[in-house]
């Protein structure tokens, strides 16, 4: 009976070790395909590999699946901004990177994550127009969640934001001022980007400008977009709004240029705000102090 | 060079939140002025004597700007005085003006005013000016600033010597 027990145990043990080696096994097989250039069989090998339960810990075979994705997008995906192999090259890493924090294997992923995140990066700024926003919007989200594991600097992170953000309320009054009926929403959730940066950074140059920018323009548009026949009445109310406008646009303007008071733009459009609000002398000043920084 | 595509590609991303300003004001400024005359056109009646021909619409004064505006109200008015075209007459000397139903004289023009008055005395024309003061020494209507607004004076005895005949919405609208 002991030695019943005995036998069964010993074969448990030497199942596991077949096993065990087997499972190594895979992991160099999908290695030796990857350094010959045999990515597809090194793709399907390591799938296999991780799928087993005991690779699911096994920093070095997660390491080797992001290679092999990342490679395969390299010579194969990079065209696609919404690669699935670029998504499962970094969560790839990103489990390496978890399970073994040796400084070699850190290192390593480190690498892989910043360089697929790089082109996460890139797909962003090219995805940025007014009919690719949502791609740019969910990659910077992804490339956001990657950037948090190889700089841990929250300073990094909020300039990204800043220049994301500051970006994308650009397409956004692209869209509105491309239809201003159509799409109206756009104009709130240009002023709403905005507003997010300056919650950010609260003495930001360019979301000053642009939001002294917006409510001008908003204004200008109240009334040059008015019918030469309206009645009198109408034309009231059509100056009572588009005031208010030129007004809201008045703080935006001038703490852009208290922030940056050289600026020609800055100068230009404060000039044209009160020439707007009929206020002859502050637009004639700020026009002189444009004239002043000559060309 | 793949790291330089991504600092190329980087500082399109750092500058793309630039907006263009488009210096508009003075097209809004002279709109708002072409739709006011648009309806002195409608709240005023000329004499029977005033209402064959082109409605003439003489400015007195430079304003590149202000004429593509008028040009614009002309082509696009749909209530035209009596079905009549208007037509925009940029006067070189005060004396076209008695050819005009309108005359609009320029700020920098308005020195002119007195010579215009002589011109039009036994016309049927309406003298609009924007400077303060006008209406005191002859203009029908005069643009003024009120509270930041665009508005308008109206002296209703100088209009009327013209034998011209005002809606009362027009003088309730004007600044009193």
């Amino acid at each position: 009976m002991l030695n019943c027990r005995k036998i069964i145990i010993i074969g448990i043990l030497l199942l596991k070790a077949v096993l065990s080696f087997a499972q190594e096994d895979k992991v160099i097989v999908a290695y030796n395909f990857l350094k010959n250039g045999n990515l597809d069989s090194a793709k399907v090998v390591i799938d296999l590999a991780v799928a087993d339960t005991e690779s699911v810990n096994d920093g070095q075979a997660w390491y080797i699946r992001g290679f092999v994705y990342k490679s395969i997008y390299t010579l194969r995906e990079k065209g696609n901004r919404q690669s699935p192999l670029r998504l499962e090259g970094l969560n790839s890493f990103k489990r390496s990177l978890l399970i073994d924090t040796a400084t070699e294997n850190v290192t390593r992923n480190i690498g892989g994550i910043k360089y697929l995140s790089s082109t996460l990066f890139n797909d962003v700024v090219t995805s940025l127009d007014t009919i690719n926003y949502k791609i740019a919007m969910e990659n910077y989200d992804i490339f956001k969640d990657y950037l948090k594991l190889v700089d841990t600097s929250k300073a990094t992170w909020k300039q990204y934001d800043i220049k994301f953000l500051l970006a994308l309320a650009t397409v956004y009054s692209q869209i509105y001022e491309n239809d201003r009926k159509g799409k109206s929403e756009f104009l709130n959730l240009t002023k709403e980007t905005y507003d997010k940066v300056l919650a950010l950074d609260p003495k930001n140059y360019q979301a000053f400008f642009n939001m002294g920018i917006l409510y001008y323009n908003q204004a200008v548009n109240l009334i040059t977009q008015s019918e030469y026949d309206i009645d009198i009445v109408a034309l009231n109310d059509i100056q009572d709004n588009s005031m208010k406008l030129f007004k809201d646009a008045v703080p935006f303007m001038e703490k852009a240029n208290e922030l940056e008071p050289m600026r020609r733009e800055t100068l230009q459009g404060l000039s044209g705000i009160y020439f707007s609000l009929n206020d002859t002398e502050k637009s004639n000043l700020y026009k002189k102090k444009l004239q002043e920084l000559g060309n | 060079m793949k790291k330089f595509l991504f600092i190329l590609l980087s500082s399109f991303f750092l500058t793309s939140w630039m907006v263009v300003l488009p210096d508009q004001s003075e097209e809004a400024s002279t709109h708002l002025k072409a739709v006011y005359i648009n309806n002195f056109i409608k709240y005023i009646e000329w004499p029977e004597e005033a209402k064959s021909g082109n409605f003439i619409l003489g400015v007195l004064g430079t304003n590149s700007v202000l004429n593509t505006e008028l040009q614009k109200t002309a082509a696009s008015n749909n209530k035209k005085p009596e079905n009549r075209k208007i037509e925009i007459m940029n006067l070189a000397a005060t004396s076209d003006a008695g050819k005009c139903h309108i005359v609009y004289i320029l700020p920098d023009n308005s020195t002119q005013l007195g010579d215009v008055v002589s011109k039009v005395k036994n016309k049927n024309t309406l003298i609009v000016t924007e400077k303060p003061g006008m209406t005191e020494l002859g203009a029908g209507i005069n643009f003024v600033i009120v509270e930041n607004k665009l508005k308008f004076e109206l002296n209703k005895q100088n209009i009327e010597n013209h034998k011209l005949k005002v809606a009362s919405a027009l003088v309730n609208f004007a600044v009193h």
